[in-house]
């Protein structure tokens, strides 16, 4: 589904990608996982174009979208959701509209259809009736359910997570982390959650990536990456700094 | 010395160079991507709409206080009657344009940018985007569109309501006479001048909304990034307008020259 090749990418004077070579098969969750500002949020803006790398290849569906112009981008766009870290909603819009947004852009006219699709994308993130709120009336797990709303209404083959857990409470927490798998079985979509929190990466992971110093440092089943003993690693799933009191 | 001068003059470049660009990207999306009328009559409101109290109130006074100082001049010189079409040419030519586009920059270029910049930092440009949205076409598109619209209308309005004050304030304030009042206005004043009023108008609004979107689309640094947008905005743009001015008053004036 998504290939990236010898992916680097230099932001400002330092080079957080250094040659990513990653492979995400369809109908997969893999997880990305790596300690803050290792750049896991940046490789994963690059499969959707919204980044562009300094060198290297992404290919979606065996086509390689660095190259093409952002007006280019916008058919494959559609193939792909991205749920954003803040939710990013529009906040000059209601709840219904933000996710009838995707549908109308693709041409959707009829409102009955419009309604039924938003309430049936509410429904599969447990937020049936919430139409009319306002972004800014939503608690911040349910702003990230109503992101996730409008990324699956339009039906991508692919969607993309980008810390969804981060910011919120264990419980929200672990309410979207089965919000993820069970979206993953129901619509068997490819999904691609960025996260550096281990019980997301567990519980949602078919496979595990560890972003380290700018390159994929192990790619496989969440168990090996447990039994693991690899310093780097053991010290990131245990959590130690290295720092003495 | 040199290396400063350098350096600003390059900075300077890149600046115009990122505006052609956002012009260029622009008129490509006015052209392949079908235009947003909701969306554009929304802007039209925001933009033309509720911007017209603050410019008949900036149209009224500048013409009475115009007219006030011109009397005190010109009455001593038994030139009385040329009041009206002093003030209204200077409307027409200079400060109704120039006005109007310094109001509409504080009050239009300043929530252009900071509208989109809290977009901008908050991740909304790049959701528009990841659904496939081109942000030119959905953001800039319409705010051009109504500001190119709205411009003209309102130096229109305000050169209109200038004129009227100063009528009000020369002939009942003052001791003008209505008819000569009245009469040397329409002496002096043609379509030449309206003419040269809309242009400046359309060119204006093309300079304020193309540097207030410019400076939302680049806002950075979170909450910091996005109260220094508006302010920029209205600096870059104002400034713009007065030394625009200048240069469009002396080719305008071949177009449109100006006396009887």
């Amino acid at each position: 589904m998504i290939s990236v090749r010898q992916l680097r990418k230099t932001l400002g004077t330092k080079e957080v990608l250094r040659g990513v070579d990653l492979e995400i098969t369809r109908g997969e969750t893999c997880v990305i996982m790596g300690r803050s500002g290792c750049g896991k949020s940046v490789l994963l803006k690059h499969f959707i174009g919204l980044l562009k790398p300094t060198s290297g290849e992404v290919l979606v569906e065996g086509e390689d979208i660095t190259p093409l112009p952002e007006r280019k981008l916008g058919n494959l766009r559609k193939k792909l959701g991205m749920l954003f870290q803040s939710a990013a909603l529009f906040d000059s819009m209601n709840v219904e509209e933000n996710i009838a947004f995707p549908l109308r852009e693709s041409g959707l006219k009829n409102p009955l259809e419009i309604r039924d699709r938003v309430a049936e994308a509410l429904d599969m993130v447990d937020l049936a009736g919430e139409q009319n709120k306002m972004p800014e009336d939503l608690s911040g797990g349910m702003r990230k359910r109503v992101g996730l709303a409008r990324t699956i209404v339009s039906r991508p083959a692919c969607l993309l997570y980008d810390e969804p857990t981060t910011g919120l409470d264990p419980i929200a927490s672990d309410s979207i982390n089965h919000l993820i798998r069970r979206l993953q079985k129901r619509l068997a979509v490819t999904s691609v959650v960025v996260t550096h929190d281990m019980k997301t990466a567990f519980h949602t992971a078919d496979r595990i990536a560890f972003l380290h110093e700018g390159r994929i440092y192990f790619h496989g089943l969440p168990a090996d990456l447990r039994a693991s003993r690899d310093e780097s690693i053991v010290n990131f799933i245990e959590g130690h700094s290295g720092d003495s009191a | 010395m040199l290396t400063t001068l350098g350096r600003t003059a390059l900075s300077l470049l890149q600046y115009l160079g990122e505006l052609a660009a956002l012009a260029y990207e622009t008129c490509v999306s006015i052209v392949v991507a079908p235009i947003r009328w909701r969306l554009l009559m929304r802007q039209i409101v925001e933009v033309g709409w509720r911007s017209q109290m603050v410019v008949l109130v900036t149209g009224a006074f500048t013409g009475a206080v115009l007219t006030a100082q011109t009397y005190f001049q010109f009455s001593r010189l038994g030139m009385k009657s040329a009041v009206g079409s002093v003030v209204a040419v200077a409307m027409f030519r200079e400060l109704g344009p120039v006005l109007t586009a310094l109001m509409v920059s504080g009050r239009v270029g300043a929530a252009i940018a900071a509208e989109i910049g809290t977009m901008k930092v908050t991740e909304q440009i790049d959701a528009l985007r990841a659904l496939g949205v081109h942000p030119t076409d959905y953001l800039v598109v319409p705010r051009v569109l109504a500001m190119l619209l709205s411009m003209p209308l309102l130096v229109a309005e305000c050169c209109a309501v200038s004129i009227i004050s100063s009528y009000l304030v020369g002939v009942h304030l003052l001791d003008i006479s209505g008819p000569y009042h009245i009469q040397n206005t329409l002496r002096y004043v043609g379509s030449r001048d309206l003419k040269m009023a809309l242009t400046k108008g359309f060119v204006f609004g093309i300079v304020i909304v193309f540097i207030a979107c410019h400076q939302g689309l680049n806002t950075k640094n979170g909450a910091v990034g996005v109260g220094r947008a508006p302010t920029e905005a209205v600096v870059i743009g104002s400034l713009s307008v007065l030394i625009l001015n200048f240069f469009l008053s002396f080719a305008l004036n071949i177009i449109f020259p100006g006396g009887v």
